[in-house]
């Protein structure tokens, strides 16, 4: 009878917190998505409600006008264009190096390939600075040019880890019985070992991506022409114009002459992070997997 | 004498031998890591050699005519007024970050731990790390709104606790709580995923165990949970303490204006100004040289620290 009463103590404390556990994670949840869902439906709104503010749980006065304005500016456009093409070149370019780089140094037999372990794993703690990358890109003549956006971001560190912890745990009798049929390390690693590792690939494929998609300062940074602009730099022009505009000339202005700034600005941040939340329930358990991988000790 | 000196000849000229068999042994593996290897030379290494012009009075129009200077560039780092302010604000704004961005997915985590229902967990770790994809141009289009001085949602709701009109955006006592609060909410969930991975690996059989025992479930999370997210805590740290002197480039240039440069302007957004717009090279290749510095000596320094009190460490 006593342990009886006991056990239903303990549970009656562990029902509050599981209760509260659950509420705490909805109510988190919640807060985090609610930003997103705001914009969301301030960009579907009509200029007064998004001028009034407050809490937009649904659109109020519902239209597309905002979307048609946003379509019809040939800024998000070339921006769309040069982000996918550079997020598209560099993950094929980034991820294939990345690997390239990693099978190698995953083999103990490599002589010399713990002193270039080394310089990788230094590149990410020791980094040369802005300006120092800033006159190579010059010196290299890459200026102003779209492969300035590209070849910087290809491979890092952190990826080129995970990659060779992946390869390190393929065993190696799995080789040895390619080479005695003759086979050399060039066509184990295309043949045999890339096959083999199609989700890892995947998964910095991912991250590489999501660093192209994302990139801002290099716009910043390395290119002047506006039809070279990433999609985050032509957003960023987008969002800030505005307030500047608003700076300068006081605050009350704003509500006659841009009258649609607030539904611009949402519909743009709209328009940017929609090809994200398409992609992501897709491949966010390959992000998952990415992390567990890394975990591992490199 | 004499025979000792020659097999030690024939000692090093084996290495040779040897090096050089398995260099051709394993010419394939080498033409492999050549493109990478080009790729650090050319875009890691090759920047670092321009450090030099930290020691220089660098004259970017006329690079011939740049003089060496030794340490007086970082000398300057030193006195200037305006600089010393920058490390400060780098420092504030990093250490407060790191004091609630540290500790709080350790603290989701072992909460999260505690679900039973997978779906939801699944379901919640989705949505938490969502933020953590999204740029910074995006989150501060995202956060400008909200925080919009006539119709932003979180100004009126301040306004409710407050009493007081906020423009947290140009108001120097309550921007750098808004860098913290904005960064917290993009990578708390992404940094929950990293101990929920660790924890994925933790067999269920201890906690069978432990229950069997009679040790009650926050017994169970301090001895078999925690315990087993701490390599990974330990690492997270020392990366951490890597990134002290970054206070977060992206975010802060996304969000400031020069109405809170008093307490936002941070070491890579001064680099910026300075370098970039004003092309004063010298000047901030040795305030970029000093933060790189510093990031070494004390990743350095914990990683030494973690391993002599026995804990992992990054190498």
């Amino acid at each position: 009878m006593k342990t009886k009463k006991n056990s239903i103590n303990i549970s009656t404390g562990e029902r509050i917190f599981t209760i509260f556990n659950y509420a705490f994670f909805v109510v988190l949840c919640l807060l985090v998505l609610y930003p997103f869902w705001h914009v969301l439906m301030v960009s579907f709104s009509s200029t007064d409600a998004a001028l009034r503010g407050g809490l937009f749980l649904y659109p109020k006065g519902f239209n597309l006008d905002t979307y048609k304005s946003v379509f019809k500016s040939p800024d998000i456009f070339s921006g769309f264009f040069v982000t996918i093409v550079v997020t598209l070149v560099g993950t094929i370019l980034g991820t294939l190096l990345t690997a390239m780089t990693a099978y190698p140094l995953s083999k103990k037999r490599l002589r010399g390939g713990k002193l270039f372990m080394f310089l990788v794993l230094f590149t990410m703690i020791f980094n040369a600075g802005m300006i120092p990358n800033y006159l190579l890109i010059k010196n290299l003549g890459l200026y102003d040019n779209i492969w300035a956006l590209i070849f910087p971001l290809m491979v890092s560190a952190y990826n080129c880890i995970i990659m060779r912890s992946f390869f390190s745990a393929i065993p190696e009798s799995l080789e040895e019985s390619a080479r005695i049929d003759g086979a050399n390390d060039l066509i184990i690693f295309f043949q045999i070992i890339i096959p083999l590792s199609k989700a890892t690939i995947a998964t910095i494929a991912l991250f590489t991506a999501v660093t192209y998609w994302n990139d801002y300062m290099s716009t910043v940074l390395y290119i002047q022409a506006t039809d070279k602009w990433s999609l985050q730099a032509v957003l960023r022009n987008m969002l800030t114009n505005t307030q500047q505009a608003m700076q300068s000339a006081g605050v009350n202005v704003r509500a006659q002459t841009n009258t649609n700034a607030e539904t611009i600005k949402a519909a743009s941040i709209i328009v940017a992070t929609v090809p994200i939340l398409i992609v992501y329930p897709f491949v966010q358990k390959y992000f998952v997997k990415g992390v567990m991988i890394g975990g591992v000790k490199g | 004498m004499a025979s000792e000196a020659l097999r030690g000849k024939s000692k090093k000229s084996g290495y040779w031998v040897t090096l050089g068999k398995s260099i051709v042994q394993n010419k394939w593996l080498y033409l492999l890591l050549l493109p990478g290897a080009i790729f650090f030379l050319v875009f890691k290494y090759i920047p670092m050699t321009d450090l030099k012009i930290a020691f220089m009075n660098y004259n970017p129009f006329a690079p011939d005519k740049s003089t060496w200077v030794g340490f007086d560039q970082f000398v300057k780092l030193f006195t200037k007024p305006a600089f010393l302010k920058v490390l400060k604000n780098t420092l504030v704004i990093s250490v407060l970050k790191m004091l609630i961005g540290f500790p709080l997915p350790i603290i989701l985590a072992l909460m999260m731990n505690e679900m039973k229902s997978l779906k939801f967990k699944k379901i919640s770790q989705t949505l938490l790390y969502l933020p953590y994809f999204i740029s910074w141009v995006i989150m501060a289009g995202i956060v400008m709104n909200l925080l919009d001085p006539s119709t932003g949602l979180l100004t009126g709701v301040l306004k409710v606790f407050t009493g007081k009109d906020m423009q947290v955006l140009t108001d120097t006592s309550s921007f750098v709580p808004m860098l913290v609060v904005s960064d917290v909410y993009k990578n708390m969930g992404w940094g929950t995923i990293i101990y929920m991975a660790a924890l994925s690996s933790v067999d269920p059989q201890l906690y069978e165990a432990a229950s069997i025992d009679g040790a009650k479930r926050f017994k169970q999370m301090l001895h078999i949970t925690l315990p087993a997210i701490m390599p990974t805590i330990i690492i997270t740290l020392i990366l951490n303490c890597n990134n002290i002197l970054n206070a977060g480039f992206d975010q802060i240039f996304m969000l400031y204006s020069a109405l809170v440069y008093d307490v936002a302007d941070i070491i890579d957004t001064y680099v910026y100004r300075m370098g970039i717009q004003k092309t004063d090279y010298s000047f901030t290749t040795a305030a970029g040289m000093f933060k790189s510095l510093v990031a070494l000596i004390l990743i350095y320094s914990v990683n030494f620290a973690a391993k002599k009190s026995g804990n992992d460490s990054i190498w």
